[in-house]
């Protein structure tokens, strides 16, 4: 599927209204952007516009369960000449319910299964109120990017299925397989598991799990528990290990690795309406004597009603090396259709003991003006000051449109 | 036999006690879309569910999102959760940030491309989950010029600085702790199979099920470093 294709269809699209001759019903957003930011690639500075496009196309049987969704994004650089840049995000026909049991969803799609994710040009059909458990089976070409665009090549596919219960409101639990194949035969080849169970009206315990065939390994394991006395006091206690997993047909695949395992704990607390704060802190080891320690404090302050104040710092010593830092941003909005907003990030570290502490600095702001119930303006400029630049601009200046 | 007939009717019971309870479909949720984060805690509270869209979501909503009771696309179009995974954003929230084209989340702040060999050793496979390691990284790790680097392992020693520190021992344990990293820069692995290839240092580890990958890869992993009939 070319680019051109993808790139005509989307401008093709604002052309519709918001009520077709067939009646369909098509909303969603159209997002157009100017934006200037430095090229990590090139090094040079890039100006250039954009149209984002999300809709939604329903309505279009008297049964109202088929629909159509898609999300997609075209740039057209107007300073260095590099021409048009397109993402399709998605772009898939969905229809629900069939004989009260069948779902049906076929083109790019995200699909999420506790053995593997991918982003998919394909299709996947999931079978339900059979029993207490569903079923769901998808595949197609396996979809991903690299910093300029798809980096997708042929015999690249993904396929995979799943059965998990439905229907109970307090027991979750799935089991999944997925496969990925390459060029050079099948890379992965795992098998997933998800777990919740929520118990005595104020704990949840979970788990989630994949387990790599080739390597008959536990390549992730979670166990965690959530304990919640009020509706406005959480607390959080979770292990986790993994261990680095490659594709059966990366060199990679062969070398001895080690375990990594974490141990967090952490609360959330709303004390009013005013005033909400979390604080956590998680252990990791890296096997061989080597782990680290992290801290992080967060609140959420709302002193008077147009205010909000956001507040995010962490603190990371050991393995790998020191991080100390954080984000203040505050909103504002002195009348209803204005938002201003501002904020800084933060942070001082230490990779390596011998590379010495540096520091990384981000100032950003912003202004949102709500036009008419479906319009809005907005721009954002930021500032970063690092070890790499002294100052560096950029920002992105944006016209949204609701149909 | 007994044990047999106790089994295959402790299992019938059980099959028939979870089509009883099955069909009791969780609440629906699109109402309620708009409501407040916490009128939605009181609620759950008070259903014994416990609240889920608070300040520790992003970390944790990989279990929510997994398909047993997952409910996301009552209230989120795949847009909300791409716009993280995949990239994209409609400038709404001010407080995001892009990188170039594309909107960053917030676990990558600041000087985020400094910063990230830092980060991703907080649980090395979050990074995956988003990147593709070969395709993502390798896109700028391979412009690196070589010896440029500033980790440990790949720094210059001895008094002429032409010795790199790899070569006495640093990188076996830096590659087992992370040897995804080493993937970025060097996705074939020539530079590994210098030393490891067949006949030198053993890179398996115990236990190794040599036969699982050659199956899977018609042996080409395998040939990479042995002979065709040797392994």
């Amino acid at each position: 599927m070319g680019i051109k294709w993808i790139l005509r269809t989307l401008a093709c699209i604002p052309l519709l209204t918001t009520t077709t001759a067939w009646s369909a019903e098509v909303h969603g957003r159209s997002s157009t952007q100017f934006q200037w930011y430095n090229d990590i690639f090139t090094e040079k500075k890039v100006a250039e516009f954009g149209e984002y496009l999300n809709l939604s196309i329903t309505k279009i049987d008297k049964d109202e369960k088929f629909t159509i969704q898609g999300y997609g994004r075209a740039t057209q650089d107007v300073r260095n000449g590099e021409g048009l840049n397109g993402r399709l995000y998605y772009l898939y026909a969905d229809y629900r319910d069939l004989y009260d049991k069948v779902d049906l969803r076929f083109g790019r799609q995200f699909i999420n299964y506790a053995a593997g994710s991918a982003l998919v040009d394909g299709g996947q059909i999931e079978l339900k109120k059979v029993g207490p458990v569903a079923f769901s089976v998808m595949g197609g070409r396996n979809v991903f990017f690299d910093l300029n665009g798809e980096a997708t090549r042929a015999h690249d596919f993904v396929f995979g299925a799943a059965a998990y219960l439905m229907g109970f409101q307090k027991t979750d639990a799935e089991l999944s397989y997925f496969m990925k194949f390459d060029k050079d035969g099948i890379a992965r080849d795992q098998l997933g598991a998800s777990f919740k169970q929520y118990l005595f009206n104020s704990v949840k315990v979970y788990g989630n799990t994949r387990y790599d065939m080739p390597s008959e390994t536990f390549s992730e394991v979670l166990a965690g528990v959530k304990y919640f006395p009020t509706a406005d006091l959480v607390f959080t206690g979770e292990w986790y290990q993994s261990y680095p997993i490659f594709d059966s047909t990366s060199i990679y695949s062969v070398f001895a690795v080690n375990r990594y395992q974490e141990g967090v704990f952490r609360a959330d607390y709303t004390l009013n309406d005013k005033i909400s704060i979390n604080a956590g802190y998680s252990k990791q080891d890296y096997g061989e004597g080597a782990d680290a320690d992290v801290f992080e404090v967060g609140c959420r302050i709302r002193p008077v009603e147009h205010i909000q104040l956001n507040l995010n710092y962490d603190r990371r010593s050991g393995y790998g090396g020191k991080l100390n830092g954080g984000i203040a941003e505050i909103t504002y909005e002195p009348i209803k259709p204005l938002e201003l907003a501002t904020g800084i990030h933060f942070d001082v570290y230490e990779r390596d003991r011998v590379t010495g502490e540096e520091t990384a600095r981000k100032y950003w702001a912003g202004a949102k003006y709500k036009l008419t119930q479906n319009m809005s303006a907005s721009v954002r400029i930021e500032d970063d000051v690092n070890a790499r630049f002294k100052s560096d601009w950029q920002g992105r200046a944006v016209f949204n449109y609701d149909f | 036999m007994k044990k047999l007939f106790f089994i295959v009717a402790l299992l019938g019971c059980a099959l028939v006690y979870l089509q009883q309870q099955s069909y009791a479909d969780k609440i629906a949720h699109k109402e309620y879309a708009k409501m407040e984060i916490k009128e939605c805690n009181a609620c759950h509270k008070g259903e014994g569910i416990a609240p889920n869209h608070d300040t520790d979501f992003i970390r944790g909503h990989r279990v929510l999102a997994s398909k047993a009771g997952n409910n996301c696309k009552q209230c989120h179009e795949q847009k909300w959760c791409l716009d993280c995974h995949q990239g994209g954003g409609t400038g709404d929230d001010l407080a995001r940030e892009n990188f170039g084209r594309d909107y960053k989340p917030k676990s990558h702040r600041s000087d985020f491309i400094s910063l990230h060999p830092l980060k991703a050793q907080d649980n090395p496979q979050q990074c995956y989950r988003c990147h593709d390691a070969k395709a993502f990284c390798n896109s700028c790790h391979s412009r690196f010029p070589k010896g440029s680097l500033r980790i440990k392992s790949h720094l210059m020693l001895g008094e002429s600085h032409q010795t790199t520190s790899w070569a006495i021992g640093e990188h076996s344990t830096e590659a087992r702790r992370n040897l995804q990293s080493c993937q970025t820069c060097h996705p074939e692995g020539d530079v590994c199979i210098k030393c490891h290839s067949s006949g030198k240092t053993r890179p398996h580890p115990r236990g190794w099920k040599a036969g699982n990958l050659k199956d899977r890869s018609n042996g080409k992993v395998c040939q990479k470093c042995h002979l065709p009939g040797t392994y």
